[in-house]
């Protein structure tokens, strides 16, 4: 059992508190769903659990915790330890050992138990998580899905009465990120393990959650029963940026164009049972005319083969032509060669063989740098692109080194365009995470490159910050402007996305309009397309894809006035 | 072509072979290099290395690792013979003047001074690239544990070889960042060129810092420190067998300072060259030294090491 009492937590150096009056009471078995926007507090709710605040980061702190009839603060951590367990969010940070069998005796060591106990805890420990296999595997051959299982393992050896996971599949492949929820569900379900889990993305667990608590600037604004909490909630939800799984978006639009939606579906297979009559009259609209993408071709590739090393390739005689205006999502299982395509395009990489054309122009014969006034790039973490000591001058920086002139009055439009006035003279990485974000992109696009390469932009993001950085390559598109992204978000590639290019093995899979890809597919389907493939037996066309067009196709019906504004 | 320097298990004998073991033979050879002057020992140091590196499969690593030793071993030829002017066949000699120095020349001795320290740098490298090959970091860690270096020093020298890779991988990432932002590292003058490394160590160290506190959080959250007595999974387990094998590592070294001792191994390069004449005696005191050396290789295909482990029995 775990106990709040009127938490409330501020980080030493810092004047607002993170954790504002909590009051909660997590029971025996619970499996709790933890959610809410970046910096509203859940990382610091959840390191409160197993003592790290205040034992590790010290700060003020008021009110009590009581984790199973222990006060945190009166216990050493090493102590807590061995109640709560945490799984963090990245799995290369939070593995010491080398391998997989002494990362798990880890913390066994550090209890001092004896060679035989620890054994025995090893055995279990590998044999609940289902890594046994792994056992005498190196650390840095696993994949993040693996490294994540070792993680709870390791963790698990401790035999801890509670589970906490802040954000464990946020740094994996959509197949590593399933097989992780998936043991996290079984641990919960079959051993009777406490499980409080913080995950963005709701559509993957909400259905396996006995309670949600969303927080919101440090106070809970939402805790109860899933189910109960939309019913009750969701308007109030919605405008705080809560992003709802498209399943209970789409369930809500249909009540509020004044239709009678009974149940509340969680998983697909419910959807299909609930929004069944809805679905039964359609008449499939008219067939697509579909467009070759044509016009004016930007990025040119040809029998493009690369290699890091002598072996393995990692591109296997890619052809490809991405025209003016497209916005394209270059998707794939890890290690498939999506990064590796897209380095070619502003020439980080130069073609083993073959030939890679940016507007005409051959990468071999030009330089990075040449290249970065055509080419932006944005890597994933906007950390990674942040030195400078004020925003302005991180701006600054690519003008300078690009040698443009007007550089003030540049600088000045980009953080007007970025909403970044007001941070001009900060420190660029004490921002949030979302500023953060911002202050990457108008770093690379001041530049005014043609062509915009983003690689996994919406990873670990939430719903508000995804919207918004969503807008502004809305805008970015408006003038004209090529947009690829490298991503595993099905989700946000239906949504924006036209192209989809396929990654396999180095090879090109499939290349076409995403109503084609993505339509049909089982794990590459966005969740409304799962739910429609049920309703094919009726007509309902198959390549619908977003809530907007299942909405539009209702309305094309004159199924009643379904609002389908977003 | 990248290779990878660290440890890789590739299951040879010498890769199973105890690490008390290696590190006395390294240790002997390195030592051996130390007080042997003598350019035709040292040579024969550094040959003996090479049927071992052989053996443990490291030879793409050590042949990538042995040209930059050769750049590094011109350089030490150079400033060598740049600086020292003892010798006496003189091959070039300058006409102006370095302060405190004086008038500079190039001498037959210092080059050959210079070789013979280089081929001394070659076989400590080459030994230790054995040694770095071959032993599992945890191992290393377990036998510096057994030499009773104190916990918390070994572990945080072990964390920091084990996060080498990913400081590497994020080098090469920032690095990509900001050449996409039209850096260019290697252009102009050197206050920018300051800079433009600024641009990249300033978000690695960042990154580095970052990823400090998430491993001391990762640590304090799985019982570090809970108890004064921390117990150890694996442990490296010395058998009669095994001691007797160390004691066979150090065994070249031990007949080198009996050498050492009896005269043999020294060498004078300045004034001039000593003249190496070799007699009988000592060539089968050099032929000796090369079976003790090379006993390794019989020793590790005789046996091979076992973690005690009680669930193994």
């Amino acid at each position: 059992m775990i106990k709040l009492q009127n938490l409330t937590f501020t980080y030493a150096g810092s004047l607002e508190p993170v954790l504002k009056e909590i009051n909660l009471t997590i029971t025996d078995g619970e499996f709790v769903l933890l959610s809410g926007s970046s910096g509203s507090g859940k990382s610091s709710l959840v390191r409160c659990l197993n003592g790290l605040i205040p034992h590790f980061y010290g700060g003020r702190i008021r009110g009590t915790v009581e984790v199973e009839g222990w006060v945190t603060i009166n216990y050493p951590l090493a102590k807590l330890a061995t109640k709560v367990g945490l799984v963090f969010q990245d799995p290369e940070n939070q593995l010491v050992t080398t391998d997989v069998e002494r990362e798990i005796a880890f913390g066994l060591e550090n209890l001092g138990l004896p060679r035989p106990e620890i054994s025995k805890r090893l055995e279990e420990a590998l044999d609940t998580v289902g890594i046994a296999s792994l056992r005498y595997r190196s650390l840095s051959e696993l994949s993040g899905g693996e490294k994540q299982k070792v993680a709870i393992s390791s963790v698990l050896a401790l035999k801890p009465q509670i589970l906490v996971l802040d954000e464990p599949t946020s740094e994996l492949d959509p197949q590593g990120a399933e097989d992780v929820l998936g043991i996290i569900s079984r641990l919960n379900d079959e051993l009777g393990l406490t499980v409080i889990l913080v995950e963005h993305r709701l559509d993957r667990v909400i259905h396996l959650v006995d309670r949600l608590i969303v927080l919101e600037q440090g106070k809970i604004v939402a805790d109860g029963h899933p189910a109960k909490i939309i019913l009750s909630q969701y308007e109030e939800l919605d405008k705080i940026g809560f992003g709802f799984p498209p399943l209970i978006f789409l369930r809500q639009k249909l009540i509020k164009a004044g239709h009678q939606v009974n149940d509340l579906p969680l998983t697909v297979k419910q959807a299909r049972t609930v929004l069944e009559t809805f679905f039964r009259t359609v008449k499939a609209p008219p067939p697509r005319l579909d467009k070759k993408p044509s016009g004016i071709p930007v990025i040119e590739v040809e029998k493009l083969w690369f290699a890091y090393q002598k072996e393995p390739m990692v591109l296997k005689g890619i052809d490809l032509r991405l025209y003016q205006g497209e916005f394209i999502a270059v998707m794939g299982r890890n290690a498939s060669g999506k990064t590796t395509l897209v380095k070619h395009f502003n020439g980080l990489l130069k073609p083993g063989k073959g030939k890679v054309l940016v507007n005409g122009q051959d990468i071999k014969k030009t330089t990075v740098a040449e290249l970065a006034r055509q080419v932006g790039y944005v890597f994933q973490n906007p950390n990674d692109h942040l030195f400078a000591d004020t925003v302005e001058e991180e701006i600054a920086f690519t003008l300078k080194s690009l040698g443009f002139e007007n550089i003030a009055s540049r600088v000045n439009d980009a953080l007007q365009r970025f909403n970044l006035v007001p941070y001009r003279k900060q420190y660029p990485r004490f921002l949030s995470g979302g500023e953060k974000q911002r202050v990457a992109l108008a770093s690379v696009l001041v530049a005014e490159p043609k062509v915009l390469i983003l690689d996994e932009p919406t990873r670990g993001m939430d719903n508000a910050l995804k919207t918004s950085l969503m807008q502004f390559l809305k805008e970015y598109r408006q003038q004209g402007h090529t947009v690829i992204v490298v991503t595993h978000d099905v989700e946000m590639a239906a949504a924006h996305a036209e192209r989809i290019i396929l990654l396999s093995e180095g090879k090109v899979v499939v290349d076409g309009h995403k109503k084609e890809v993505l339509s049909r597919a089982l794990l590459f389907s966005p969740q409304i397309n799962r739910v429609l493939q049920g309703f094919e037996k009726y007509g309902v066309p198959q390549d619908i894809l977003t809530v907007e067009e299942a909405l539009n196709l209702l309305k094309e019906e004159g199924n009643g006035s379904v609002d389908h504004g977003g | 072509m990248r290779l990878n320097f660290c440890y890789q298990d590739k299951g040879t004998l010498i890769h199973h072979l105890n690490p008390f073991v290696k590190l006395a033979w390294v240790s002997s050879t390195v030592l051996l290099a130390l007080i042997f002057e003598h350019p035709l020992y040292l040579l024969l140091l550094f040959l003996v290395t090479l049927p071992v590196v052989i053996a443990a499969k490291g030879w793409p690593e050590w042949l990538s690792l042995l040209r930059f030793m050769f750049y590094l071993s011109l350089v030490i030829i150079i400033i060598n013979s740049l600086v020292m002017y003892h010798g006496t066949h003189v091959l070039l000699e300058f006409t102006f003047e370095i302060p405190t120095l004086g008038q500079p020349k190039i001498t037959l001795e210092a080059i050959c001074f210079g070789l013979g320290m280089s081929l001394r740098l070659l076989a400590i490298v080459s030994a230790f690239t054995i040694l770095n090959l071959t032993v599992h970091p945890d191992d290393m860690l377990l036998a510096a544990l057994k030499l009773r270096l104190p916990y918390k020093s070994v572990l945080a020298t072990s964390l920091s070889t084990r996060f080498m890779p990913a400081l590497i991988d994020d080098l090469g990432r920032l690095t990509d960042v900001q050449r996409s932002r039209g850096l260019e590292m290697d252009k102009g003058k050197l206050g920018q060129k300051i800079r433009s490394r600024g641009a990249v160590l300033i978000p690695l160290l960042s990154n580095s810092l970052d990823r400090t506190v998430q491993i001391a959080e990762a640590m304090e959250s799985r019982a570090f420190g809970a108890g004064k007595t921390r117990t150890y999974y694996k442990e490296i387990k010395l058998t009669p067998l095994g001691l007797t094998q160390v004691a066979a590592g150090f065994l070249p070294f031990i007949f080198g300072l009996f050498l050492r001792f009896k005269g043999y191994g020294g060498y004078r390069y300045y004034p001039s060259l000593q003249r190496i004449n070799l007699n009988w005696l000592e060539l089968t005191f050099m032929l000796i030294l090369i079976v003790l050396l090379l006993a390794i290789l019989p020793l590790a295909w005789g046996s091979k090491w076992e973690l005690k482990n009680w669930r193994r029995g």
